[in-house]
């Protein structure tokens, strides 16, 4: 019953992460506020980070980096490596020193997210493009601080379904 | 620490880094890969229909421009007609795009019939980047390759970066990836059209090497000039909207307004065949550069 509960909630996470892609992928979908619109699927992985093991939480990780991958460059890798390995941190200190609360999930999506995208930024826009400065402050920035208002929503949602089908196993 | 180093799920994390690290060398390198090609399986008909829903909604809720009147007769025509279609609705709907593709294939296609295209949707726009690129819904599947321009019925909106099967990536114009050579058709003057972020924000692009003489005043069009082999020429660009001094050199640079707005762009057409394709591999090679001058971006 535990391993039923377990691959559902896989399979639910996994769905999730689809259809945040799409959203996110969605032309005017969601509105944007400066030119930005939001990268879902990050705070979706860090926060499924903060409810599993670390091995599947790297799981989650690499599955939302591949989708962040496919959706910008095409060049597959980066973004999994970058949240797979993130994703695993967080879910060992979570493990070892966090409770899993709302005012936590905010903290770790705060550093967690303003890591992904200043690495994203450094090694997508800085070392290919001009005016890297301008680029962060009116299109990076505002990504980050719009996708942060994500965090306490997919929070919420993902600890729904990790309540009704248990993480029993930690 | 000695422990966690010997833990399995280290040595998991371990394994899982080096073969990431390997698909990003291979897909760097490689332009593409089976797990992209995959990805692009399970997500193309998802973000068309995502898409196309969100499109429909969005056209039903901008109703500011109808008076109470207009409403309340256009809730009585679309009842009626939603009576009428509702066993048709879905097919009614797809027809209808079908033809307005085909329409706007067609009335590009009589304007160059010596190109062969292929129309598409644009199914999705990543938030990740900063130049508006997209992607759409067509691939190697139907004849679209990387480098294939992607135009529009009021001109030229991007070239396509990455191709999988059924679906493309395509840089838009306004990125600075994208060069294109161009010409005055008024003035018969040649430049490089390029853009940069400030101007990428702004909808604009940036002609440049312009000589400082140059006889190009605002309201002038700019079309592809064809000379690189990239692009067909007199494809449509955009309008001079004002002519300036370059900030490293003595040329002279202007800037332009895309025909199209190439932040919202929904339906394109992708040219994957033209005379003259593909004939100078180099891009071009402006005087201004030839003479050891640097480009000004």
């Amino acid at each position: 019953m535990r391993d039923l509960n377990r691959l559902i909630r896989y399979l639910a996470y996994t769905l999730e992460l689809l259809v945040l892609f799409m959203l996110q992928e969605t032309p005017g979908l969601l509105p944007e506020i400066y030119g930005a619109r939001p990268v879902l699927v990050m705070p979706a992985a860090v926060t499924i980070a903060m409810l599993e093991e670390e091995v599947p939480a790297m799981a989650f990780g690499i599955l939302a980096g591949l989708f962040c991958d496919f959706g910008y460059s095409g060049v597959l890798g980066f973004h999994a490596l970058v949240l797979g390995v993130l994703c695993f941190i967080v879910s060992l200190m979570v493990q070892a020193y966090m409770q899993v609360n709302m005012v936590t999930a905010f903290l770790t999506g705060i550093w967690t997210l303003a890591l992904t995208i200043s690495a994203q930024w450094l090694f997508f826009y800085y070392f290919r493009f001009s005016e890297p400065n301008y680029a962060f402050l009116h299109h990076y920035l505002p990504k980050y601080l719009y996708t942060l208002l994500f965090v306490p929503l997919i929070h919420l949602l993902n600890r729904g379904l990790s309540q009704s089908l248990g993480t029993a196993e930690k | 620490m000695r422990d966690f180093l010997r833990a399995g799920s280290f040595k998991v994390l371990m394994i899982a880094v080096v073969v990431l690290v390997g698909l990003l060398i291979y897909t760097a390198s490689a332009g593409g890969s089976l797990v992209a090609s995959l990805l692009g399986f399970v997500s193309t008909p998802m973000q068309s229909v995502a898409t196309e829903v969100t499109d429909n909604v969005t056209e039903f809720l901008d109703l500011d421009a109808f008076t109470k009147d207009e409403l309340k007769s256009l809730v009585a025509a679309l009842q009626e007609e939603n009576n009428l279609l509702q066993d048709k609705l879905v097919d009614y709907a797809e027809a209808q795009q079908e033809n307005q593709r085909l329409k706007e294939q067609l009335k590009i296609s009589i304007e160059a019939p010596e190109n062969e295209m292929r129309s598409a949707s644009v199914i999705g726009r990543d938030p990740n980047d900063p130049f508006f690129g997209f992607s759409i819904g067509v691939g190697t599947l139907s004849g679209v390759n990387v480098g294939d321009p992607v135009i529009t019925s009021r001109g030229l909106v991007g070239v396509v970066a990455q191709a999988y099967p059924t679906t493309s990536k395509v840089n838009c114009l306004l990125s600075e990836e994208v060069k294109v050579a161009a010409v005055s058709i008024d003035r018969q003057e040649s430049g490089l059209v390029s853009c940069s972020i400030t101007m990428a924000s702004s909808g604009l692009l940036r002609m440049n090497y312009l000589p400082s003489d140059s006889q190009i005043v605002p309201g002038d069009i700019i079309t592809t000039s064809g000379v690189s082999g990239a692009f067909p020429p007199k494809l449509k660009i955009g309008q001079v909207q004002s002519v300036e001094k370059s900030e490293t050199d003595v040329s002279r640079y202007a800037v332009i307004k895309p025909f199209e707005d190439l932040s919202s762009v929904k339906e394109v057409q992708v040219i994957v065949s033209f005379p003259g394709k593909g004939e100078e591999e180099a891009t071009i090679v402006p005087s201004l550069e030839s003479d050891g001058e640097e480009d000004p971006e």
